[in-house]
């Protein structure tokens, strides 16, 4: 790493001084502005509220994530709770009564509840491990980006391989050797093998960044490196992370149904949106559809909303693009 | 051109050492060791498991150097049978058989014998080659086909109603998990209409299990039916597969086909008054098309890692399936041989795609 030689204090001070009078001055003059001032996060904020899509896609997430927060305690889930069925294989979807709208699995239980129970799972999986990923993502891209050098190096080929590696083979015999059907374990696996593709991009955004003018005048003044490079770049480079970031939570919640639905995942006592795919393979061939499609759909759903958010803020946070 | 296809290649050694300790250590890391794998089977002692142990040179609970022993004998550098580095004829293990080497371990090709099927690992995956490439060759060809096809209208007609559907449809299918699109074309078109059979490769009814040679003799004799047969089979993880893929593709391609569109020499093309389709198809799509091949490269592993999820719906018996029930099984000579091949054909392919942008490409130089 090059280190650059910390200005002397004076000049800081004197800068100090500049800011202050200038700041006294701005403060005396005061006058009324007709135009309306926004700072950068309002006009994404607008921008991102003409993207229809998108906010639908919010719309339909908040609400999913308040299912996940409240449903499971106004409607526990009981699994030796099994109410019976009128017709093999599961009773259709019903109005009478109103909690099997979306029918009932081979033993009775709501397919809605279900659903309601398996969203804090997906969703419990999807932010945590958007977390988790893009926390060590943004860490490794920085520290390889703003440092370069032999640092540079090693990180790089370290996610080479990660890349190289199938994701869904290893992300099976993960889950497969050290998963045990525990939520929790499961995440942190999720998170650990998530990151590679983010801090390459968070990598090419720093090393295009560090050359920017506003760094050197950080530098010039002597801002510390870890200071510059989580105070001063991050937020330049926060746009295309965001949108990863939510491109990483739909491809999780997608990953975690798929293993659970391949039975490597949660525990199939417990619910899931996946172990429900997963449990009623079987019945299809005795017509219920249901059961597999509510949930499925719940999934399907969520993944499409959360797409959606992804392309309204790559929009919204986009400096480049205009009112 | 040769100097760096050498040196890229050179370069690719460390990742394949990368790639190879990985699989190791995903093995000893796993709880309980590849012993445990035995817990399920009553009639194995634990002499029994001792001689499997000793014969891949593993140990229960190894050292350091234990592990390192245990590591080079997976890879070829030790004999586990004269236990050093020499073989029985007295050579370098490493070296290959005919010049006095051994024939352990993935240097010489040996990857192991799959615990469930006690057979060659390298036997049962060549085995399944011929299944997931018929799948995945056709899904791939016709999954980029569709996909320029709607990437190129969709650019040329930017913002119609068809480049929007097109738009709004590949975010959908995007987002579809493919397990679940599989299930629900299972009941909608297997179960409900009884159009096309819901599993397998062939009718068990009519034919032999797949991959068998008794298979074979049968399609000699009458390889229009069998064809006719597979084909059947085909459409349904083959429709499966293409609207899931085809999403991103036919985005990649109209965003190649927009940039080629907006280049200055198509406006001279048009300005010296070139019919518009000629300098479409001549001048745009061409250029467009040079990023496409590369995209398409980079998909190439797939025609033989074969796809997991579609092959576990449909029972497909390639390599994807052969994975999960080595998965299932816990059956670790075979899963690290499947992901040691799946991954040295993601970085050779991705050299690959590298060398023909440089020769489709004539703007490229590596020196």
């Amino acid at each position: 790493m090059a280190e650059t030689a910390h200005p002397a204090e004076p000049l800081h001070g004197e800068l100090a001084q500049v800011a202050e009078i200038a700041a006294e001055e701005a403060g005396t003059q005061d006058f009324e502005v007709a135009l309306e001032s926004l700072n950068q996060w309002q006009l994404a904020w607008r921008r991102y509220k003409r993207h229809r899509l998108a906010l639908i896609g919010s719309f339909f997430l908040m609400s999913m994530i308040a299912v996940a927060v409240v449903g499971p305690i106004i409607w526990p889930y009981n699994p030796n709770d099994i109410p019976g069925v009128t017709t093999p294989g599961g009773d259709p979807p019903t109005l009478n009564p109103i909690e099997n709208i979306f029918g009932t699995d081979f033993g009775g239980r709501s397919v809605l509840q279900m659903v309601i129970v398996g969203a804090r799972i997906s969703v419990a999986v999807g932010l945590f491990t958007m977390l988790i990923a893009t926390t060590i993502g943004v860490t490794v891209g920085a520290l390889a980006g703003f440092a370069g050098g032999r640092l540079d190096g090693v990180l790089m080929r370290f996610v080479d391989l990660m890349l190289a590696i199938p994701f869904l083979f290893v992300i099976l015999v993960a889950a497969r050797f050290f998963g045990g059907g525990d939520p929790v374990t499961l995440i942190v696996i999720f998170g650990l093998l998530f990151w590679p593709g983010l801090s390459r991009l968070v990598r090419a955004l720093y090393l295009s960044l560090r050359e920017q003018e506003f760094v050197q005048a950080a530098r010039a003044v002597g801002v510390s490196d870890l200071r510059i490079t989580f105070r001063h770049i991050l937020p330049n480079a926060l746009g295309p992370i965001v949108v990863s970031a939510t491109l990483i939570m739909a491809g999780a919640i997608v990953t975690e149904a798929f293993v659970s639905f391949l039975n490597f995942g949660i525990r199939a006592t417990d619910v899931s949106w996946g172990n429900a795919l997963s449990n009623s393979k079987g019945y299809l061939l005795q017509g219920n559809w249901w059961w597999p499609f509510f949930p499925g759909m719940a999934l399907a759903l969520t993944v499409i909303a959360v797409n959606f958010i992804g392309d309204g803020l790559r929009d919204a946070l986009d400096p480049r693009s205009k009112e | 051109m040769t100097k760096y296809i050498v040196r890229r290649a050179l370069g690719l050694i460390p990742l394949l050492l990368g790639i190879v300790i990985i699989s190791f250590a995903l093995m000893k890391l796993a709880p309980g060791g590849p012993e445990r794998q035995f817990n399920q089977n009553p009639r194995v002692t634990e002499a029994q498991i001792d001689a499997w142990l000793t014969r891949w040179c593993l140990e229960r609970e190894p050292t350091p150097i234990g592990i390192l022993r245990e590591f080079s004998g997976w890879m070829g550098l030790y004999n586990c049978d004269t236990e050093s580095f020499l073989s029985e004829s007295g050579g370098l293990n490493v070296l290959p058989a005919f010049l006095g080497g051994g024939d352990n371990g993935i240097l010489h090709g040996d990857l192991g014998i799959s615990i469930v099927n006690a057979r060659p690992v390298t036997d049962l995956i060549l085995e399944r080659v011929p299944a997931t490439l018929i799948l995945t060759s056709v899904a791939l060809f016709l999954w980029v086909t569709f996909a320029v096809l709607l990437g190129v209208v969709a650019a040329v007609k930017r913002y119609s109603a068809f480049d929007q559907s097109v738009t709004f449809f590949a975010y959908v299918f995007y987002s579809l998990p493919t397990f679940w699109l599989g299930l629900m074309f299972i009941f909608v078109f297997a179960v409900t209409l009884h159009w096309f059979p819901a599993q397998g490769i062939v009718s068990p009814r009519d034919w032999p299990p797949f991959n068998t040679p008794q298979y074979w003799e049968a399609f000699g004799e009458d390889p229009i039916a069998a064809i006719t047969d597979i084909g059947r089979h085909l459409i349904l993880p083959v429709t499966v597969l293409v609207l899931v893929n085809i999403a991103g593709d036919s985005r990649f391609v109209r965003a190649s086909m927009l940039e080629a569109l907006n280049q200055d020499y198509v406006r001279t093309a048009r300005a010296k008054g070139l019919p518009r389709r000629s300098v479409i198809m001549k001048h745009s799509f061409r250029n467009a098309m040079l990023p496409v091949v590369t995209n398409v490269a980079l998909e190439l592993p797939f025609l033989f890692s074969g796809a997991i999820v579609t092959e576990t719906i449909f029972s497909w018996a390639g390599m994807g399936l052969l994975f999960i029930e080595g998965v299932n099984a816990r059956d670790y000579f075979l899963l690290m041989g499947l992901i040691l091949i799946t991954s040295v054909l993601v970085i050779v392919f991705n050299l690959v795609a590298d060398v023909v942008y440089a020769v489709v490409d004539p703007r490229i130089r590596y020196d």
